[in-house]
């Protein structure tokens, strides 16, 4: 049984392509790779990396951008660069497991629901249902509120609002395989649950489910940099985007540098995923509806 | 396609310039209509970044509340920071025996609550002895009076248990006002009070109170004040709760308020520039101050909490404070009797604390110690202090957990009764209920049964004889009592039960229009409006 | 189409009562002690005994669930800590505020968002259309709160345009009164003829709404852009082709009329996110409404408050999204046969 549908090498082509007429794609992609990079290579590129750990300059605070201080320094002297540069592991790190904690949830549950459908499928998708009654960010929120600040229960509490959106997505592309009836003819010709599910199903969703995760990256890095914002994530002196929004809001007017290069590197951050996530649905799940938070 | 579609959108478009318009309008509108401030003012607007009013009870109420409250309420003396002596205010005069234990108070007359009715000896004494009663606020500071008696209609006279400096305690800014006892009648005067009613004397009463909103309190001028209205005054008082300091240097910058509670140091700096503004550095009779822990916790070890006050760079965070900070030698503050340069203190020496942490197996390169510090949400000041600290305890392998807590919630926090649920450092400023450094040494140190202000929760035998004799030295052995204070400050810097920080230089912007304006630090952050006068602005 | 209103409406009720026993959860997962996180770090320890009653919290957990939803319907939704009000009450005190900068910033988004995504699907490919699209990633991927900092210092601090701080002018509304219907300003000085105070709540209400605005604006324009470009492409309208009509015609009669049944879909949902949203520039703007009562109640560890606003919220959200599929059911035939 070799039905599966492969990404042939056709297919390849097609993609790029598509690239090529499809620059928002290629800028989101590039912006989005630099970012990883950036944040794999933090060490070596901040100039003070000590800063984003644990240093304090407490005579050289407020200094405003220069040569030595590309961004300039915030409140206790810590250089801004080094701390947005290392920033840019931070958010990725709180998305990449939001992710994973939504598809470890999400991906086993809509499996479930979608492939054995009545009984089971009306309750998981009830709770689903539940959980996406409320706004992600607001679920989040209150998740955050009630538990002690920090990087993981921020990590948490997002994923417990996000979880549900894979759920619903594999349990649609679940559905949508199960009922056809060469999957039928499987199961009468005796072979097992889990081999349709792996053979068949599963290969089928990854292409919806890697337009999914391209999609949410940046409305979790959005997320997570406004529970930073409100104090509920990453407490001082970790080198969070939101965090140092927050922390900057008093000098904001006077020293601007505080607030716009963080916030600056957020909203590049998820404009870069966001054009990726657009690009690839473009490409790969062209009749996909546009996904809202 | 074009055509129609044009068309068709045109209809959209149309309505998305008619909003636009509109809005252009209103952002027009706006601009042209400016304040609407006359040329002299008649209202004083006071931006404060915290609720006001916490208590409404003048007898109980110990903390902001009285940068209203000192408005509506009047005290029988008041304190000169610039004499340093204490004034006549609702008593005009008044003598005192030689051994300090009677003082005689003679009343000013024709002075009439907001309620209507005539302030007498009587009504003095049962305010007084109201206060006492409850025993909650600041109601020690009455601690030394035994009795008081009424032998006319404006003369009160005080017996006291011991000798005490009475005439500064009743110039007290918490827990001495003189408020009708009668005002509810036969309701409960404490409800009444939390009501939003006052029973002052002061220059104003209470027009509208809007718990949680910006606009929180409105006082309105008490047409039979005893001092009178003649001359120029402001007649109306707002409080404007704003919480962040930059708004606040916006609303100030542009004419909308007339005096800013605090604002960060970056702030302050930036406005003296202002044309239209006028700046004020005041040294406070106030510190940055953090008890440690003597219960419970890892500080309950005195090596332990040596090494802490080794540990801070206190250099760098009164360097980083740009002007809001001078450094503190002892617990009193400059400004007041008592305060010494010639104590001993802790300095920033990070090789003495790693080895006082390790002889304790604490420090680098042994165990890492945990420690939980809290301070009052929204204070950028404490922020970039425990932002500091941390950075300076890192190095020493103690992990500082920072939580920010809104005040109420901070306070309670360190007041649980699970001793486990209680922090191993508080943050606050301190500042004196009357100017006395009592207020150090007995109110933050002195043994207490269930927390209150004593949140390093210490507790010495020696040190609480030694204070409870205090007030009576001061009283009649000046020189003593100097000696006296230098004792106990030499146990609190040898048993470290609270850090002193920095001392506190307040940093006051106004409006050039507030004409006369002067902060006494001894009311801290209290304005008294009736003494301003109203300039064309 | 009364059955499938029908329907809605009972599967509403269903995630209403999951709703509420999320919230449930959610404020019983406060590590320590349930009844001092209700009752807040000030109360008494005879406090604690009490409200330990009232929440049932001896009782096994379904007892409990059951006393919440009876405290839920029946309006006690608990003590704020920090305001020592009923919380329901500080939440009608909030919410106007908070409606009304929403439902300000849903207007810009739909007066730009819908034109833009019209433009956008009329002209596929070309500079035009990929401006646009930019623009609404643009708006979708703008961190909210910085936005809003940014435009104090501009509109604010730069430019003296606009005002930065509340929801009117104190001064004004002490010369003129506001009396207050709605909760609303804008509409409250409408209803009441009070001009200056209409302009200066329109004036303080400019700035906060325009951030606001910025997410739904980009998620509209998308989602036009998407549904009339996809309608474009569907049979009937293919059929509609086949038979000789005019392009120009196929747009005007079909695209753009069911284009507005997703929009109408999505104002449900930007709606919420908008709601949420508030929260981060309330603060910012010392706007009085759920947001500043959600910060303040952060806080102040005031745990009824908390679970009070996202409670609110999420029915507001199932209510809204009830309406909007009963909306969208009488718009188009499909989804009532389907």
């Amino acid at each position: 049984m070799t039905d599966t549908a492969i990404l042939a090498p056709s297919r390849l082509a097609v993609v790029r392509g598509h690239l090529r007429g499809n620059p928002l794609l290629l800028v989101g992609g590039i912006v989005a790779t630099a970012i990883v990079l950036i944040a794999l290579l933090a060490p070596l590129l901040a100039p003070y990396p000590a800063d984003a750990v644990s240093a304090t300059h407490p005579l050289s605070v407020l200094l405003p951008p220069s040569m030595s201080h590309w961004f300039g320094t915030d409140q206790v002297g810590r250089d801004i660069l080094s701390r947005v540069l290392y920033g840019a592991r931070v958010s990725p790190l709180i998305a990449v497991f939001v992710i994973l904690i939504s598809c470890v949830i999400g991906i086993p549950l809509g499996l479930a629901a979608g492939y054995f459908g009545g009984v089971i499928d009306e309750v998981i998708m009830r709770v689903t249902d539940v959980f996406l009654a409320f706004p992600a960010l607001l679920l989040a929120l209150a998740f955050a509120a009630v538990l002690p600040p920090s990087l993981t229960s921020t990590t948490l509490a997002i994923a417990i609002a996000w979880w549900p959106w894979y759920t619903r997505l594999l349990r649609g592309q679940a559905a949508s395989v199960a009922g056809r009836p060469y999957v039928e003819s499987c199961r009468t010709l005796g072979i097992s649950r889990r081999r349709i599910i792996f053979r068949h199903i599963l290969p089928n969703a990854i292409t919806p489910l890697i337009v999914e995760i391209s999609l949410d990256v940046g409305g979790v890095i959005l997320t997570a940099a406004a529970l930073s914002f409100l104090g509920l994530g990453a407490q001082d002196p970790t080198p969070d985007w939101g965090l140092m929004v927050s922390e900057g809001q008093s000098y904001f007017m006077t020293q601007w540098w505080l607030v716009t290069f963080p916030g600056l590197a957020i909203l590049i951050t998820a404009l870069a995923f966001n054009l990726l996530g657009d690009g690839l649905r473009d490409v790969l799940d062209p009749k996909r509806v546009v996904k809202l938070l | 396609m074009e055509d129609v579609m044009i068309a068709r959108y045109r209809g959209f478009l149309a309505i998305g310039l008619l909003i636009a318009a509109g809005v252009a309008v209103a952002v027009l509108l706006a601009g042209c209509g400016g304040s609407s401030a006359g040329p002299v003012s008649t209202t004083f607007t006071y931006d404060t970044y915290t609720n006001v009013m916490v208590g409404w009870d003048p007898s109980t109420e110990n903390s902001n509340s009285i940068i209203a409250l000192a408005n509506v309420y009047d005290t029988l003396t008041k304190y000169n920071d610039e004499t340093k002596e204490v004034e006549p205010l609702l008593a005009t005069s008044w003598t005192t025996s030689p051994d300090a234990l009677t003082w005689t108070f003679q009343l000013r007359p024709n002075v009439y609550f907001h309620t209507g009715r005539l302030m007498t000896a009587k009504a003095v004494k049962a305010a007084i002895e109201r206060t006492i009663r409850l025993n909650q606020g600041a109601a020690y500071i009455w601690a030394a009076v035994k009795s008081i008696d009424t032998p006319s209609q404006d003369t009160v006279v005080f017996h006291l248990k011991y000798p005490g400096p009475l005439s500064i305690v009743a110039s007290a800014g918490y827990g001495a006002y003189i408020f009708d006892t009668k005002a509810s009648g036969s309701e409960s005067l404490a409800k009444w009070f939390e009501a939003a009613h006052d029973a002052g004397t002061g220059p104003y009463t209470v027009q509208t109170w809007n718990s949680g909103q910006e606009t929180e309190l409105v006082l309105t001028s008490f047409p039979k004040y005893w001092g009178g209205w003649s001359g120029a005054h402001y007649k109306r008082i707002v409080f404007r709760v704003v919480k962040q300091d930059t708004t606040a240097a916006q609303l100030v910058g542009s004419g909308q308020v007339d005096f800013v509670q605090r604002i960060s140091p970056a702030l302050f700096a930036s406005l003296k520039t202002n044309p239209q503004l006028q700046t004020l550095s005041v040294p406070q009779l106030m510190n940055l101050i953090a008890p440690l822990n003597c219960k419970s916790g890892p500080l309950a070890d005195l090596t332990m909490r040596k090494a802490i006050a080794y540990a801070i760079d206190y250099k760098g965070i009164i360097a980083a404070s740009k002007g809001a900070a001078s450094p503190s030698i002892g617990i009193v503050p400059p400004g007041l009797w008592g305060h010494s340069d010639t104590l001993p203190t802790y300095s920033y020496d990070t090789a003495k604390a790693a080895q006082l942490l390790n002889s304790v197996g604490y420090g680098p390169g042994k165990k890492a110690m945990n420690l939980t510090l809290t301070y009052t949400q929204g204070d950028s000041s404490e922020q970039l202090v425990t932002s500091i600290m941390k950075s300076n305890l890192a190095k020493l392998n103690v992990n500082l957990r920072v939580q920010p807590l809104a005040w109420p919630t901070q306070w309670a926090k360190a007041q649980s009764t699970n001793l486990s649920d209680r922090q191993d450092i508080f943050m606050m400023y301190w500042w004196p209920d009357y100017a006395d450094p009592y207020a150090w040494l007995g109110g933050l140190l002195a043994t207490e049964k269930t927390p209150y202000w004593n949140l390093s929760y210490f507790s010495n035998p020696q040190f609480d004889e030694m204070a409870g004799r205090l007030e009576g030295v001061a009283a009649t052995d000046m020189p003593q009592a100097i000696d006296l204070c230098r004792q106990m400050q030499i146990i609190a810097y040898e048993q470290m039960p609270v850090m002193v920080l920095y001392n506190v230089t307040g940093q006051f912007v106004a409006l050039k229009s507030v004409g006369n304006l002067h902060v006494n630090p001894a009311y801290a952050y209290v304005v008294f409006v009736y003494d301003l006068e109203p300039l064309p602005s | 189409m009364t059955r499938y209103i029908a329907r809605r409406i009972v599967l509403a009720i269903g995630v209403v009562a999951g709703v509420v026993i999320l919230t449930f959860l959610i404020a019983r997962i406060v590590p320590g002690d349930p009844a001092v996180s209700w009752a807040g770090p000030h109360a008494p320890p005879s406090q604690f005994a009490q409200v330990r009653r009232e929440l049932g919290l001896d009782r096994p957990m379904v007892v409990q669930i059951i006393k919440y939803f009876e405290g839920v319907l029946t309006g006690h939704w608990g003590t704020s800590i920090h305001t020592h009000q009923p919380v329901l009450s500080d939440l009608s005190n909030a919410a106007p505020a908070s409606l009304e900068l929403v439902l300000a910033a849903l207007l810009f988004a739909i007066a730009v968002g819908v034109p833009m995504g019209l433009i956008s699907a009329a002209r596929p490919g070309r500079l035009v259309d990929h401006t646009i699209r930019v623009g609404s990633i643009f708006g979708v991927s703008m961190p909210i709160f910085w936005m809003a900092l940014i435009f104090q210092l501009l509109f604010f601090q730069k430019l003296h345009l606009l005002p930065v701080t509340g929801r009117y002018d104190p001064n004004v509304a002490f010369a003129h009164p506001l009396h207050a219907y709605t909760g609303m300003a804008v509409i409250d000085s409408l209803l009441s003829g009070n001009w200056p105070m209409l302009e200066s709540s329109l004036s303080h209400l400019v700035l906060p709404a325009l951030v606001v605005a910025a997410y739904p604006a980009g998620v509209i324009a998308r989602m036009v852009r998407a549904t009339v470009l996809d309608t474009l492409g569907e049979t009937h309208v293919q059929m509609v082709r086949a038979l000789g009509f005019s392009e120009r015609t196929v747009f005007a009669r079909f695209a753009m009329k069911l284009a507005w049944s997703p929009v109408a879909a999505v104002i449900a949902l930007v709606f919420a996110y908008s709601l949420v949203n508030t929260f981060l520039v309330e603060s910012i703007f010392n706007w009085p409404g759920l947001g500043s009562y959600a910060a303040a109640s952060i806080g102040s560890l005031d745990t009824p408050a908390i679970t009070g606003v996202t409670l609110l919220i999420a029915l507001v959200y199932v209510f809204a999204n009830l309406i909007v599929d009963v909306v969208q059911a009488i718009l188009d035939p499909r989804i009532r046969l389907g």
